[in-house]
């Protein structure tokens, strides 16, 4: 006996390891002993929790058991957890698998935590969570109407194993109840509770049929997509895309304003929902392609920022709408590396409406340019799509886009992402240099167009008008320099007449004598050069050397008096006399220079 | 000493101070002309406003995304059901191929903008390049002190910003830069007589056709110029020169734009051009004659060659009147003729009438939208007049008949107001020029004062002056009696008082500006808001909260017949097909639009079948009091109607014998019962808006409607915004009559069904036989009713 069982077991792990690791027998040995189902329909969803008491009648331990799901509802599901009664925070590993002879039917392996030994037992929560499972009948209704769906399932617990009793809540929207299925059924205001029943067979099925009223919001985002645009200078720009669609029953006939602001009717229709978005997001814009949506309120709040959507119109059965909304969330609190390696980790789906059903989802996460070996790692399965380019802001050679895609989710599918890659942070400094670059292009070419005639003719007119002017600049300059000799010989005879000293004066005079004479041969060259270009302005130079020199015999004059009157041969008062006249003459003569001047 | 002498360096070349400064206020004037058009923008958000604009930024949509060709090529099926639309043929293309360009040009260098950013802010650049262009102009004109006044002037001033803030694309927006550019290069030509300008000038003139129908009034303006100076004898191979060249040139270039083809050759409106290019070569020709005929004396020569003139204009005239007559030539379209006769089109064409643009300007309008430059202008003109030469006549030929059109026409403001800024510029450059200059203290003070950027414009001034001063100044600093310039000086006060008072008047412009354009044309009018006593603010969206709906919850072919005004909105937000809309080329769609909306329901029914109508949409603004609706605009429709269909539609009719329109009980029988009445009203005659007023009170015309009891045959209602704004209609499909067939069918038998339910089944055979009978017998209603049930009661 120990020997077969021995035998049994090589058997079996030889099987699992040919088997792929997804496939495997259901193990009949188990034994549902007691299943308590909830099945909640109080919202668009059909959310089943299921507690199991599995109990190992056979010989051997076993360390997994099979969940089958319900043919009926095997198209809408959604979502399938495990948990163990004892530690919920805890979830048990959940693989699809097949097993040969129930091809048709949909399978879970769940691993238990510990091997269930022979006439152990053990309990677990399941829950399961299925979208579009109730149906609007009648499928279009009036404004004034309440909708009213139809929910088929299955009485019992679809299971591979024997159960030995169970019993069914299921919990709806509202107590009015038009029918249901009426098997061993108990009706309690707003829940039904059917069971229990003993001793049902493995894969038994007794169709449960509920039609009640259900005015909730059935709203499905037909589909999402999901922009993340990964910054390495601090910031996450997130962009959503949404379709929402109604998808109770449709509105028929006409929808009527008026009724509606009564607030008599259009219970089934959605006229404002809640999103939650992260805590730290920031900038946030609800548009859609024709504009800012008005109507929408954003509360900030300790952990969420709370942004309440109303679309443009209230939705009825069968209308959409279209809109995105985008944020902007600090790199720092989901962006993690060590050295070049980066992670992102982000939620792969987040919050839109409660009890929400999303039907497709497009995640596209832009990288900065440049990242490399990308890593995609999902807690769910996903599909990934080949990556692609995205250009954007000073971009040369594309971002890396990973995308990912992935139907039919609900709010536990709220779960984070991880996305690792390489990136060079050298690789930051491209995109500043780009620009630094470019002005410096800029300015460089505005430089050298300025600088350079670019003129396929000669403009002799203009030639000869710039090149005066800087002969006339260069007279200008010689000039002042010149009046300011005559300061200088007024200052210097002044020194003499204190000072009396001969010497000394003389000394100075001949110096700036010696400036004066170069100064006006300077001039006299430029009055050559303007010749050339004009003889008027020559003349004019000639008219100003010509008052020049009336000046320098005035000064020469003003020098012979002082020598005078210092050497005593000239009263005080007639030199000053004389000097009044002399200096009334200077001060005429460079009167008319200035004005000559300034007519150049 | 050295900085002395850094001073002097500086101070003695004013020429680069001057263009720093001219560089720097036309960027402050460009950065005010930017900044001052985003009031909506900054308000609401980034939004085509009001309705072309809407047409444009989807065409420019299809540009982008389709290519240029494709839009040439643009067969637009959305519009003007059944007959479509060719877009590319029928639309000035350069706002859209702009647009497109500046698109093109970032995204190619990866500045991601979209297309509608690129749409809204547009006529903002475009404003700053007016405003560059009108320093060029009146540069050329006068001095670049006035060129400098202009171009802050243009910058703010209401008349131009009611036509180009941010949102408003339309063609108006480049097409004021194109029109001032042109002239700018025409009056730099004739002042240069090259053919490089004349070509220029013509490669602007090509631009001006590409955006705006109002090209004609540069081929129009510039022939006008050549003959008057041709009166004057003011005759030059410059002028020669360039008219020949931009003539050719030019009507070359603009026959290349699909929509304008062969008008060039063909219409009147552009006759005088190649009248006046005909003139021009006589003229030459005749010139060059004289010169090979010296054998006459003086006297003979002149007379001979008046004659000569003189007949080869009359030949010229003669020739264009013939070939009018003659077929060749179109004679002027309806549209000019309401420019020199107001009251054409309201008796001709009501629906250029009806659009509120084209009423004749109002005296308030000018002083509102041009303020103190419309009290200065003249003055402008009379210096121009003054000192006249070539540029100078042209200038002032375009405040003459600009004038004139934007008294006709409030829309023609527009360009008036660029020549009213360039002329008022002169003006007041002038004022300062005498008053400021040698008062050097003072310009210092106001130099420093003037800080923002509408004093910009005097800061320019000014320190333009300083410059001439500190030239002067810089050398007589020694020396002080400097001979002065002015014949007659002034008192330093009344310098003082003119120049304060000048400053003053400035100043008060630029707040009038910025108040005109902040309240009256920062609307995007497609979002509405309203203000409560807090201060809060309610923002209406219902135009866009009904477009969405159209666009996301009906089918992607259905109909939607509004009238016109909402054409393009439709198009645009809604992305439907719709019947009419702005571009008014087909008028008897449109009056058939406005008989089903003034007909009652059955007929109008008839019509909409007819049109293959899904839904009906119209504007109601009883509720929140928004005058803009249907209902204000009706009588419109009524007189459109009538004008294609006289016999069916009366405006008489929808008045009350005493000749008034109104809602109310008394109103007239035929408006209460109409389809547009019946849309805007139904079901708001329960509708109680507050408790002092009766269910059903209308508050944009203050009246208690006066048939509340509406019901539809053939309509249902499809959507209503919240604040009943825009109602849609249904309009129900045939095959709802087979329903109602058989309703009457039923209740016509009705004792008799009573009879058979008491017996078997089997009397249901004779019901079927019995109904047979029905077919086969003559008349149909009471009197053969009876011999059926004979039958039937025989079996």
């Amino acid at each position: 006996m120990n020997r077969a069982a021995y035998e049994l077991v090589i058997f079996g792990a030889l099987l699992a390891s040919c088997c792929t690791a997804n496939q495997g027998a259901i193990g009949g040995d188990l034994v549902n002993s007691a299943v308590n189902r909830q099945i909640d329909l109080t919202s668009q969803l059909a959310k089943f929790t299921t507690t199991i008491t599995l109990e190992n009648a056979g010989k051997t331990a076993t360390t997994s058991f099979v969940l089958a799901i319900d043919p009926s509802l095997r198209d809408r599901l959604s979502f399938i957890g495990a948990t163990t009664k004892d530690d919920e925070a805890e979830k048990l590993s959940v693989t699809q698998t097949t097993v040969p002879g129930r091809t048709t039917d949909v399978l879970f392996r769940v691993d238990l935590p510990k091997a269930l030994g022979a006439g152990q037992s053990t309990t677990v929560n399941v829950e399961e969570a299925y979208t579009h499972a109730q149906t609007p009948y009648p499928a279009q209704i009036t404004q004034a109407e309440d909708q009213l769906v139809l929910f088929k399932g299955n009485l019992h617990f679809y299971s591979p194993y024997k159960t030995q009793s169970e019993t069914t809540t299921v919990k709806l929207a509202s107590n009015k109840i038009e029918s249901h299925t009426k098997t061993k059924a108990k009706v309690e205001d707003s829940s039904i509770v059917y069971g229990p029943f003993e001793n049902v067979e493995a894969f038994s099925q007794e169709k449960l049929q509920i039609h009640y009223e259900n005015n909730t919001p059935f709203l499905a985002v037909t589909s999402l997509v999901r922009v993340i645009e990964v910054s390495h200078w601090g910031n996450i720009a997130v962009e959503e895309t949404y379709d929402v669609r109604h998808s109770g029953a449709r509105l028929k006939g006409s929808f009527s304003r008026y009724d509606y602001q009564r607030q008599l009717d259009g219970r089934s229709s959605v006229k404002s929902f809640k999103t939650i978005l992260p805590a730290a997001a920031r900038d946030v814009y609800y548009r859609d392609e024709i504009g800012n949506i008005s109507t929408s309120n954003l509360n900030e709040q300790d952990d969420a920022v709370e942004l309440e959507l109303r679309p443009r119109f209230p939705l009825f059965g069968g209308w959409k709408t279209h809109y995105y909304i985008g944020y902007n969330l600090p790199s720092y609190e989901y962006l993690y590396n060590s050295g070049d390696e980066y992670a992102l980790q982000m939620r792969f789906v987040d919050h839109v409406y409660d009890d929400q059903v999303i039907d497709d989802i497009t995640v596209k996460i832009i990288l900065p340019e440049g990242s490399k070996n990308v890593d995609l790692s999902v807690p769910f399965p996903v599909d990934r799509h080949p990556d692609e380019l995205h250009f954007t802001y000073l971009d040369t050679f594309g971002r890396p886009v990973v995308i990912a895609h992935k139907s039919n989710l609900v709010e536990q599918h709220i779960q984070d992402f991880t996305l690792r890659y390489s990136f060079q942070k050298l690789l930051l400094l491209q995109e500043p240099l780009l620009v630094v670059f470019a002005f410096y292009i800029l300015f460089f070419t505005v430089i050298i167009y300025v600088r350079l005639d670019f003129a396929i003719s000669k403009d002799e007119a203009s030639e000869s008008r710039m090149r005066m002017q800087g002969l006339l600049d260069q007279l200008q300059a010689a000039q002042d320099k010149r009046t300011s000799l005559y300061q200088r010989y007024e200052d210097a005879i002044a020194k003499f007449k204190s000072t009396k000293d001969l010497a000394g004066f003389t000394g100075s005079r001949k110096k700036i004598d010696a400036e004066h004479k170069e100064l006006s041969s300077t001039i006299k060259e430029l009055q050559g050069k303007l010749k050339l270009e004009s003889t008027d302005m020559a003349e004019k130079v000639g008219e100003l050397q010509k008052l020049d020199s009336n000046l320098k015999d005035q000064i020469v004059l003003s020098i012979s008096l002082a020598e005078k009157v210092v050497a005593g041969k000239m009263g005080k008062q007639q030199y000053i006399d004389n000097e009044k006249v002399y200096s009334a003459k200077r001060e005429d003569i460079m009167g008319k220079t200035e004005t000559l001047l300034s007519s150049l | 000493m050295a900085g002395e002498s850094n001073i002097r360096t500086a101070l003695s070349n004013p020429a680069g101070w001057q263009s720093l400064l001219s560089f720097s206020i036309l960027a402050l004037a460009y950065l005010a002309a930017f900044s001052s058009r985003l009031f909506a923008v900054i308000r609401f958000e980034s939004i085509i406003h009001e309705f072309d604009p809407w047409f444009n930024y989807r065409s420019t949509h299809h540009l982008v995304n389709y290519g240029f060709y494709n839009f040439l090529n643009w067969f637009d099926e959305r519009a003007w059901y059944p007959l479509g639309r060719i877009v590319g043929g029928t639309v000035y293309p350069g706002l859209m191929v702009t647009a497109g360009t500046i698109h093109w040009l970032l995204n190619s260098l990866h500045i991601t903008v979209h297309i509608r950013d690129v749409c809204v802010f547009l006529a903002p650049t475009f404003s700053g390049l007016t405003s560059i262009a009108t320093y060029l102009l009146t540069k050329e004109l006068w001095s670049q002190g006035a060129g400098l006044l202009a171009a802050c002037f243009i910058a703010i001033v209401p008349g131009y910003i009611s036509r180009s803030v941010a949102g408003s694309y339309d063609n108006e927006g480049i097409a004021i830069f194109a029109l001032l550019f042109t002239y700018f290069l025409w009056v730099k030509s004739v002042k240069t007589g090259s053919i490089f300008w004349a070509g220029c000038t013509a490669l602007a003139y090509f631009y001006m056709v590409s955006a705006w129908g109002g090209y004609v009034y540069i081929i129009n303006l510039i022939p006008l110029h050549v003959f008057v100076l041709l009166l004057m004898g003011r005759f030059s191979y410059r002028i020669f020169v360039a008219y020949c060249a931009f003539f050719i040139l030019g009507l070359l270039l603009s026959m290349q734009i699909p929509f304008v083809g062969f008008q060039p050759i063909r219409t009147s409106e552009h006759m005088a051009s190649a009248g006046v290019f005909a003139l021009l070569i006589a003229y030459g020709f005749l010139k060059y004659l004289h010169t090979h005929l010296s054998s006459l004396t003086k006297s003979e020569m002149r007379s001979l060659f008046f004659f000569a003139v003189a007949a080869s204009a009359a030949a010229v005239l003669m020739a264009v009147v013939y070939l009018t007559y003659a077929g060749y030539v179109a004679p002027w379209s309806g549209r000019f003729y309401s420019l020199y006769d107001t009251g054409y089109a309201k008796i001709h064409i009501p629906i250029i009438a009806s659009v509120s643009e084209h009423q004749p300007t109002t005296w308030v309008s000018f002083f509102f939208d041009l303020h103190v430059l419309v009290c200065t202008f003249p003055a402008g003109v009379w210096f121009c007049i003054k000192k006249i030469n070539d540029e100078r006549v042209f200038i002032v030929l375009y405040a003459i008949s600009a004038s004139y059109f934007a008294g006709v026409m409030v829309r023609l403001m527009l360009t008036l107001t660029p020549v009213v800024c360039i002329l008022s510029a002169i003006a007041f450059s002038n004022v300062l020029e005498r008053y400021l200059v040698d008062d050097t203290p003072k310009v210092h003070h106001i130099e420093d004062e003037s800080e923002d950027d509408e004093e910009g414009d005097k800061r320019n001034k000014s320190k333009d002056l300083y410059d001439k001063v500190t030239k002067t100044a810089g050398k007589v600093r020694k020396i002080r009696h400097e001979p002065s310039g002015e014949p007659e000086s002034l008192g330093g006060n009344v310098k003082t008082i003119v120049v304060m008072a000048v400053m003053m008047i400035l100043m008060m412009f630029a707040v009038h500006c910025t108040w005109v354009t902040s309240n009256a044309y920062s609307s995007p009018s497609v979002v509405l808001a309203s203000y409560n006593h807090d201060g809060s603010r309610n923002i209406l969206d219902d135009f866009r909260e009904a477009y969405y709906w159209l666009r996301q919850n009906t089918d992607d072919h259905s109909r939607v017949m509004s009238w016109w005004d909402y054409g393009y909105q439709i198009a645009g937000m809604a992305n439907r097909t719709t019947l009419v809309d702005n571009n008014t080329w087909n008028n008897s769609h449109i009056a058939l639009v406005g008989k089903a909306m003034s007909s009652n329901e059955t007929r109008a029914y008839e019509i909409m079948k007819a049109l293959d109508v899904d839904y009906v949409l119209v504007i109601f603004g009883g509720v929140i009091g928004y005058s803009g609706d249907d209902i204000n605009k009706f009588l419109w429709m009524v007189r459109i109607a009538e004008g294609e269909h006289p016999k069916e539609i009366r405006e008489g009719d929808y008045f009350t014998p005493q000749g008034e329109f109104r809602v109310d009980k008394a109103g007239s029988k035929t408006l209460l019962n109409c389809l547009m009445y019946k849309l805007c009203y139904y079901r708001f005659g329960e509708m109680q808006l507050d408790f002092r007023t009766p269910p059903g009170f209308d508050r944009t015309r203050n009246v208690e409607i006066g048939n509340k009891d509406i019901s539809f045959q053939h309509l249902e209602e499809a959507y209503t915004t919240e604040h009943w704004l825009v109602r849609i209609y249904k309009v129900k499909k045939q095959d709802n009559r087979v329903r109602l067939d058989h309703t009457v069918r039923k209740t016509d038998i009705k004792p008799k069904t009573k009879f058979t339910s008491r017996k078997s089944g089997k009397r249901k055979r004779g019901f079927i036989k019995n109904k047979m009978l029905i077919k086969k017998g003559k008349r149909p209603s009471s009197k053969n009713k009876k011999p059926s049930r004979k039958t039937s009661s025989k079996k």
